[in-house]
């Protein structure tokens, strides 16, 4: 099978098992450039497994996910792991900074795993952290900002690296409302300016409501919403 | 403050304990192993004094010595005994020849029956010795017929190797100190046992170097879980439970650990106790029987242990804010001070200082002085380490990610860090002090004797009676003999009763009397006199020396019995000689009469005593027990004795193999705690790590980070030891009086065991590690 024209990441006939568990059951998946696509279904469907499989953090059972016109399953996983810290950006439910690093440095990490000499990458994450209104944190460690604020910092993480492709999973899940639009504010204004695409895992309807295109997850199977309209 | 509640609380605490499933009780588990080896230690400590003590009152009651001085007249009750005492290979072999006198003679503890001559009652251990092949040597030298075991009441040690034999026509020989005539066993004035002060301090050294770091492992064991805990914790503030509630329910969790490790510690103990009895430490073996905590200590080191899980639980919590949010934040953390810090291995110093120079004639030391010393030096490393690590790594410049995030986690937990290493630092520091102080003092007394072992390696004494020709040419006969210097020796005075000056005569062959002093010639029937010696002067003024002149062999003694007073002039044609440092004393330098056997009157004879020097080819395996199989064959009171320099050596070598065995397993100990914080820290982490290794972050990246914060603290921590050590080291040498020599052998393989254990440490948690940094990590359902 053939991705479909133009798509950046796309996945086909995905099919993962957890034990007995059928995570993933067929599910397909594709996203273009600078396009933002919610996943959405409810707990235990499937929706994070297909995150993981599409970031080449889990290798499906069966199926091919083609990124850029490279097949990743047949990738190794040094290969893939150079991937997610070049390519890709990711947000968490919990944020997941390092309890120990300042914020600064915590944004930093991406950039200094991928090479870039320290003081050069601690620029560019100010900058990033700037934008996304949590600079004057920099010294901070993660246990001595807010929920939101942390997960602001992550988010700024996520895209220092410039990634082509950015993957949340429920990045406001831990937030009050007000905090959570404000994050997907951020996030997929951010997202637009350097055309990154955004696979957005969710279950609330008016967080899924900034994306451009919905795919529900049901019992490990995929349907496009945009599609089935 | 209400106890209900208090109760309450604790018991709380001690359900939660063991609440969690399998991963709770695995902790509960784990809590009680660590915390039952240091019991277990603790109770074998408590017993050992015991243990010492029933030693010496059995060596006590089966004493053959008669005290008094005074001779036992022969009569019903008496019983002549001999001491035959042998050594096989590197063990010493208890022997007494018995010839009872009447039917009420005393029977030795654990004999319940006199053997007869040809029989013997052995040790169980001799026994089993003597029926097997590698004890073949010795079966040569005891023949007799084994018709009973010594029971347990006249035995020191489960592997002492001891004999009765039976005999007959000992009377006539009676000496005092080789063969009595006793009416009872046992000391009728039991002293306790005085023991040498450098013995003294090195037993409580060895004491507290051992038991400070199971103290600090114990402390450490029953913080075992306490991330999870802390987070229970949370749970509980959130549904109204308030701060101090929380501290007791925490306090409650450790106390159950401790109070299960009580019981595993009591069972070790057994086992322990039982594997005592098979086993011998530098040639001391006791019976499980002796190893009896006193019940005093047990009780104190029952109650010790669970205050001290509870108070080190409420200690290591007062620097944590428990918020019901379900969120544990440390305290911010005051900056810690020096100068407290200091003071205690600075007290510890001042309190040994005064005992510097006490050595082994100056006095004794003071036990109590030495134990606190030692303990606040040795303490002093747990109170400097938090500090030097939190002060160095606070100074850590920024490197790759790797080591950016162990610094950055270091910086934030430099006291988590510096407890995980606290245990190693101070077992390495107590194992250098005590490598110092052996082999400063192994050292010093291999040199103080000054026996020169290229000349001679064994010495024979010959009883009354027996022939030295025979005998000499018996032990040439003895493979591995390469050479034999036979001797006879008695006493010339000058005068046959109460003489004024005595000087000693020795009888041999030219070539034994050119070993002993060096002749201008020499032919059978010559007679020399030794000018110049240090040892015996006796003939440097010339009168007794003087040819013509009339001596007396064996004078007799004042209130003595009458000697056998044998006339006898000094020969006009007697030669000078010069004295040669001793053959096995260089010190012991031969002075008095040498006479070659032609020279020697026939009268001479029983009034002296036979000597022989060997000279061993030291390649023959066993050569020595070939010597004193030969010396049985001569005689039962045919003694031996094997020049002192190798067995020093191999008594030091023991020592150090003992000290390597057991600092080895305390670091072992400890390693295996820190393994257990290690991974449990990991398991608190398995989110974020699953996070890193998604944002692409290398496994390698992630395991040098662990590596790096392992390492960190215990490079910190061995350096610390080693400073603390070398001090310490330092200072029980000077105590002892005994040049001060570093073994930077022992200081590096210390190190370096300290370091291995880090090493395996991180190794054994790399594929946990691994495993943590999985994807599914990320997956919340």
């Amino acid at each position: 099978m053939t991705p479909p024209a133009g798509s950046l990441l796309s996945a086909e006939q995905l099919r993962k098992a957890y034990g007995p568990t059928l995570a993933l059951d067929g599910a397909e998946f594709s996203i273009h450039p600078g396009e933002v696509v919610a996943v959405m279904g409810p707990s235990g469907s499937g929706k994070s497994t297909l995150l993981h499989c599409l970031a080449g953090i889990v290798t499906p059972d069966s199926g091919t996910i083609t990124y850029n016109g490279h097949e990743l399953s047949a990738m190794s996983d040094a290969q893939r792991s150079a991937l997610r810290r070049s390519e890709f950006g990711f947000v968490f439910q919990f944020g997941q900074l390092v309890p120990e690093l300042t914020c600064v440095e915590n944004v930093a990490l991406p950039l200094r795993l991928n090479g870039t000499p320290r003081k050069a990458a601690e620029r560019t994450a100010l900058s990033w952290m700037e934008r996304l209104e949590v600079g004057d944190l920099r010294k901070k460690r993660p246990g001595e900002v807010s929920g939101g604020q942390g997960q602001r910092v992550a988010v700024a993480r996520s895209l220092v690296t410039s990634p082509r492709v950015l993957f949340a999973d429920e990045p406001t899940g831990a937030l009050d409302s007000l905090n959570g639009e404000r994050v997907m504010e951020l996030l997929t204004e951010a997202a637009r300016s350097t055309n990154a695409a955004v696979v957005l895992v969710t279950h609330e309807a008016r967080v899924a409501a900034y994306s451009d295109r919905e795919i529900v997850v049901r019992d490990g199977k995929s349907r496009d919403m945009e599609r089935a309209v | 403050m209400n106890v209900r509640q208090w109760a309450a609380d604790l018991m709380l605490g001690v359900r939660f304990a063991f609440t969690g499933g399998r991963e709770g009780w695995t902790r509960a588990v784990l809590t009680a192993v660590g915390v039952g080896l240091g019991v277990a230690l603790l109770l074998l400590t408590t017993a050992l004094p015991n243990a010492l003590t029933v030693r010496h009152d059995r060596e006590a009651a089966r004493s053959d010595v008669t005290f008094s001085g005074e001779e036992v007249p022969k009569a019903n009750d008496t019983l002549v005994i001999a001491k035959v005492d042998s050594n096989f290979r590197e063990d010493s072999v208890r022997g007494r020849a018995l010839e009872p006198e009447g039917p009420r003679a005393p029977l030795p503890p654990g004999v319940d029956k006199f053997p007869a001559k040809g029989e013997m009652v052995v040790s169980p251990a001799l026994k089993e010795l003597l029926e097997s092949d590698s004890g073949a040597l010795l079966r040569e030298r005891l023949s007799d017929r084994i018709v009973g075991t010594i029971s347990e009441s006249g035995l020191i040690g489960s592997a002492e190797l001891a004999f009765y034999q039976g005999a007959e026509g000992l009377a006539p020989h009676i000496q005092s100190g080789t063969i009595e005539r006793i009416d009872r066993f046992g000391d009728p004035e039991p002293t306790s046992e005085q023991s040498d002060p450098v013995l003294l301090l090195l037993i409580l050294v060895v004491f507290v170097v051992l038991l400070m770091p199971v103290a600090i492992f114990i402390a450490t064991a029953v913080r075992f879980g306490g991330e999870q805990r802390d987070r229970r914790l949370a749970a509980l503030r959130l549904v109204g439970s308030d701060s101090s509630m929380t501290r007791r329910i925490a306090a409650g969790e450790a106390l159950a650990g401790a109070v299960l490790g009580l019981v595993f510690g009591a069972g070790f103990f057994m086992v322990g106790r039982q594997f005592a009895g098979t086993t011998e430490v530098f040639h001391i073996s006791v019976f499980p029987s002796y190893l009896n905590p006193s019940p005093l200590l047990a009780l104190l080191v029952a109650v010790a242990v669970p205050a001290a899980a509870v108070l080190v639980t409420l200690f290591a919590l007062r620097g944590v804010v428990i918020e019901p949010l379900g969120v544990v934040r440390a305290g911010r953390p005051r900056r810690r001070r020096l100068w407290w810090r200091l003071l205690l291995p600075l007290a510890g110093l001042a309190m040994l200082f005064p005992m510097v120079g006490n050595g082994r004639e100056n006095g004794d030391f003071n036990q109590y002085l030495v134990t606190g010393g030692v303990v606040l030096l040795l303490f002093g490393v747990t109170a400097l380490l938090p500090w030097i690590v939190e002060t160095v790594v606070g100074r850590l410049g920024s490197g790759g990610v790797s080591w950016q995030l162990a610094v950055r986690r270091l910086q934030l937990s430099s006291g988590t860090a510096a407890s995980m290493v606290n245990g190693i630092a101070v077992a390495v520091a107590g194992a250098i002090a005590m490598q110092m102080l052996f082999s400063g003092v192994d050292a010093y007394y291999t040199r103080s004797t000054g026996q020169d072992v290229s000349r001679a390696q064994m010495e024979v004494t010959l009883p009354e009676g027996t022939s030295v020709e025979t005998s000499a040419q018996k032990f040439r006969d003895t493979e591995g003999v390469r050479a034999v210097y036979a001797i006879s020796e008695g006493y010339l005075g000058d005068s046959a009763k109460d003489a004024e000056w005595n000087t000693q005569l020795t009888v041999g062959d030219c070539a034994t009397l050119r070993e002993l002093a060096n002749l201008p010639s020499c032919r059978d029937g010559d007679v020399f006199a030794v000018h110049g010696s240090q040892w015996d002067p006796s003939l440097d003024d010339g009168k007794m020396a003087e040819p013509g002149r009339k001596l007396y062999m064996d004078p007799s003694d004042v209130g003595e019995p009458k000697s056998l007073e044998i006339p006898w002039t000094v020969p006009q044609d007697l030669k000078a000689a010069k004295p040669r440092p001793g053959l096995v004393d260089e010190d012991m330098d031969q002075g008095g009469f040498l006479m070659t056997p032609k020279a020697m009157p026939d009268a001479f004879a029983p009034a002296l005593d036979g000597r022989a020097y060997l000279k061993l080819d030291q390649s023959t395996p066993d050569v020595q027990d070939h010597v004193r199989n030969t010396a049985a064959d001569i005689g039962p009171l045919v003694d031996t004795m094997t020049w002192a320099e190798t067995e020093r050596a191999d008594r030091y070598d023991a020592i150090r193999t003992g000290l390597f065995v057991g600092a080895t397993c305390v670091l072992a100990l400890i390693g295996a705690s820190l393994l257990v914080s290690q991974l449990e820290q990991l398991r608190e982490r398995k989110k974020l790590l699953s996070a890193l290794v998604a944002f692409g972050t290398r496994r390698r990246t992630l395991s040098l980070s662990v590596l790096w914060q392992t390492a960190i603290p215990i490079m910190l921590g061995l350096l610390l030891a080693s400073a603390v050590g070398l001090t310490l080291g330092t200072v029980l040498l000077k105590m002892s009086n005994t040049p001060v020599v570093v073994d930077w052998t022992g200081v590096l393989s210390m190190t370096g065991i300290g370091a291995a254990v880090v090493l395996v440490v991180t190794l054994c948690s790399l594929p946990p590690l691994v495993r943590l940094m999985r994807p599914e990590g990320l997956r919340t359902e």
